[in-house]
């Protein structure tokens, strides 16, 4: 707004509002935060009436906690590997759905359902497809593909790998349906120039199609991301972090630390390590897709 | 991509194919191109098939007795049966209409809260300087990005704090000043900045004062974000588990989610009856994005392109 308006009747309550809106939100944000630094250096813990500040002992521990890395490990793989994987696809599902007839439409609208079931059902499905004497098994032996089933969520790599497949499965609707949107609003004559200038599929993707979907790609990365890191529902139905720990993503150690183990204090050391982590990761992807889509 | 590996074989066929596009030249093109369409739908069918069938798995044996679930998952029911439905409802403990009533008791309440209180401070904040608007965004971008469970224990003791733990007022309260409120915030912002400064100085030189120009001309033309955020909100809020699982705890009532949890957990081989009871907690949802996927659809694109 160019000109800034003289105060008046009503700016006061608007001004609270938003006053409590910031407050609201420090309280169950900023305040948490805050909270969590202080206890990471105690070592809380609600079975223990006195709590003692330990320093930087949560932290020296933390360097030496195989369980916390691996965790970290897993996350991290699994958040690349989806975030990679779900918007590739949602690029070619983007350009094999974008017509604008009637069946495409319709299958357009099926494509974003995933998105619209929760975790804990989507998690309960899958837990029945992937089961031992579940639905997939049965078609790769009857079909003779496998001699018997596959034990999907029994052993480490692949039950590591059935998460990442559900997780792609749930984004790539995501990340379909945003790309759609980028696709959409590409000029149809920078195709028909390409096409005057001898320009082959492959050429025409390269140099309009994938550079032009670039903020569409930027939000759907960047939320492809956070959506991984912070995935908790469906992991703790479909493996609750197992077999032997290999599916304990970041977010269900920090769970298992403070509501199993009752060590409120690592809990949160290990909540900080996260939230930097994370912070880190967000905001360079993000800092560098943008630039990509200013060098447009 | 498989748009064009689905056509090739016809485009090998027809006479002249141009060495560099693999574009026929000549007379069978009209041909060809009926091919290639045809190709095209088969792909984008089986792609749309990935996603469908395990959501046709759920509906389909949802109406089929245990011993036809075992026996022919991916069949059609016959005939169809409504007793797995019909069972989940009759059960003892009550945990689908408990759900849901306890999930949409959240949702109105978060959201109802959510929208007047994001809309307001949005466009209080549009009438001060940049800098301020530019922290302010900044902060709660954060929020944002900030993963739940770094937050859940400290969150978990100040609802105690305020004698609001293992309450449904408590979980509306963290809802509300969580990253929800941040996102609504961020939709506000994003469209108020395409409304002209004009028309609300106009009302001003007319002598409205803000509250009114607020409710009575900037709601009315923030109408598209408000159903981007209502639609987002609300089934980001219904979906919620962990939030409802920690906060309100095991013995402290159900959302649908956390009911799920528990009972699906009960028949991890009573096939009929999980099916029943997953269609009854997903029915609500998707029929509500079935009858709003324009409005869903139109959010997601409006966030994409800014």
């Amino acid at each position: 707004m160019t000109t800034r308006a003289r105060p008046r009747r009503g700016d006061l309550a608007l001004g609270s509002i938003a006053v409590l809106a910031l407050g609201l939100y420090a309280l169950f944000i900023v305040v948490p935060v805050i909270m969590s630094a202080w206890k990471s250096l105690t070592d809380e813990n609600p079975l223990n009436p006195q709590t003692h500040f330990v320093g930087l002992d949560n932290y020296a521990e933390m360097m030496h906690d195989s369980a916390l890395s691996d965790s970290l490990t897993f996350t991290l793989l699994l958040t690349a590997a989806v975030t990679i994987v779900a918007n590739t696809a949602g690029i070619g599902f983007a350009m094999l759905l974008n017509k604008t007839s009637l069946s495409y439409r319709v299958m357009r609208t099926v494509a974003f359902l995933p998105q619209v079931l929760s975790g804990v059902i989507v998690a309960f499905l899958w837990r029945y497809i992937l089961a031992q004497d579940g639905l997939l098994n049965d078609v790769l032996t009857s079909t003779g593909i496998t001699d018997g089933p596959i034990t999907w969520l029994g052993t480490p790599h692949l039950a590591m790998f059935s998460v990442g497949l559900v997780a792609t499965w749930v984004l790539t609707g995501f990340t379909t349906v945003v790309h759609l949107a980028a696709l959409q609003s590409i000029p149809v004559e920078l195709y028909q120039a390409a096409r005057v200038d001898g320009a082959g599929r492959r050429q025409q993707f390269r140099h309009i199609t994938f550079p032009m979907v670039a903020p569409g790609t930027t939000i759907s990365v960047t939320i492809s991301m956070i959506t991984m890191l912070k995935l908790y529902d469906i992991i703790a139905v479909l493996t609750s972090g197992g077999p032997s720990d290999s599916t304990q993503s970041t977010a269900l150690y920090i769970i298992k630390c403070a509501f199993t183990d009752n060590r409120f204090g690592y809990a949160s050391t290990v909540a900080m390590l996260f939230l930097a982590l994370s912070a880190i990761i967000a905001l360079s992807v993000t800092g560098l897709l943008r630039r990509r889509e200013e060098n447009l | 991509m498989t748009v064009s590996t689905s056509h090739r074989p016809t485009a090998s066929r027809s006479p002249a194919p141009s060495p560099i596009t693999g574009r026929a030249a000549s007379t069978p093109r009209a041909k060809r191109r009926k091919w290639a369409t045809k190709g095209h739908l088969i792909a984008a069918s089986l792609v749309t098939l990935a996603f469908v069938s395990p959501v046709y798995l759920t509906v389909v044996n949802a109406f089929k007795p245990q011993d036809q679930i075992v026996s022919d998952p991916t069949a059609l029911p016959a005939p169809p049966t409504i007793q797995n439905l019909t069972d989940a409802l009759s059960r003892p403990d009550h945990i689908i209409q408990i759900g849901l009533a306890n999930s949409l008791v959240t949702v109105v309440a978060s959201v109802i809260l959510i929208i007047p209180i994001g809309a307001a401070s949005s466009f209080w904040l549009s009438r001060r300087s940049a800098l301020l608007q530019r922290i302010v965004l900044a902060v709660f971008g954060a929020g944002l990005m900030i993963p739940p469970s770094v937050i859940l224990l400290p969150t978990i003791r100040i609802l105690t704090f305020l004698q609001l733990d293992h309450t449904y007022a408590g979980l509306v309260l963290s809802n509300i000043g969580g990253g929800y409120l941040a996102f609504a915030v961020f939709v506000y912002s994003g469209f108020l900045r395409s409304i002209p400064g004009e028309i609300i100085e106009a009302a001003t030189v007319d002598g409205a004062g803000t509250l009114r120009i607020w409710w009575k001309i900037v709601m009315p033309l923030l109408r598209p974000a408000t159903a981007t955020v209502t639609i987002f909100l609300s089934l980001w809020i219904w979906n919620d588990f962990m939030n409802p699982q920690f906060i309100l705890g095991p013995l402290h009532g159900q959302t649908i989610t956390t009911g799920l949890y528990q009972s699906l957990g009960q028949f991890s081989t009573n096939y009929a009856q999980l099916f029943g009871v997953m269609l009854l907690a997903a029915v609500i949802p998707v029929a509500g994005y079935l009858f709003l996927q324009k409005q869903f659809i139109a959010g997601l694109t409006s966030g994409a392109s800014k």
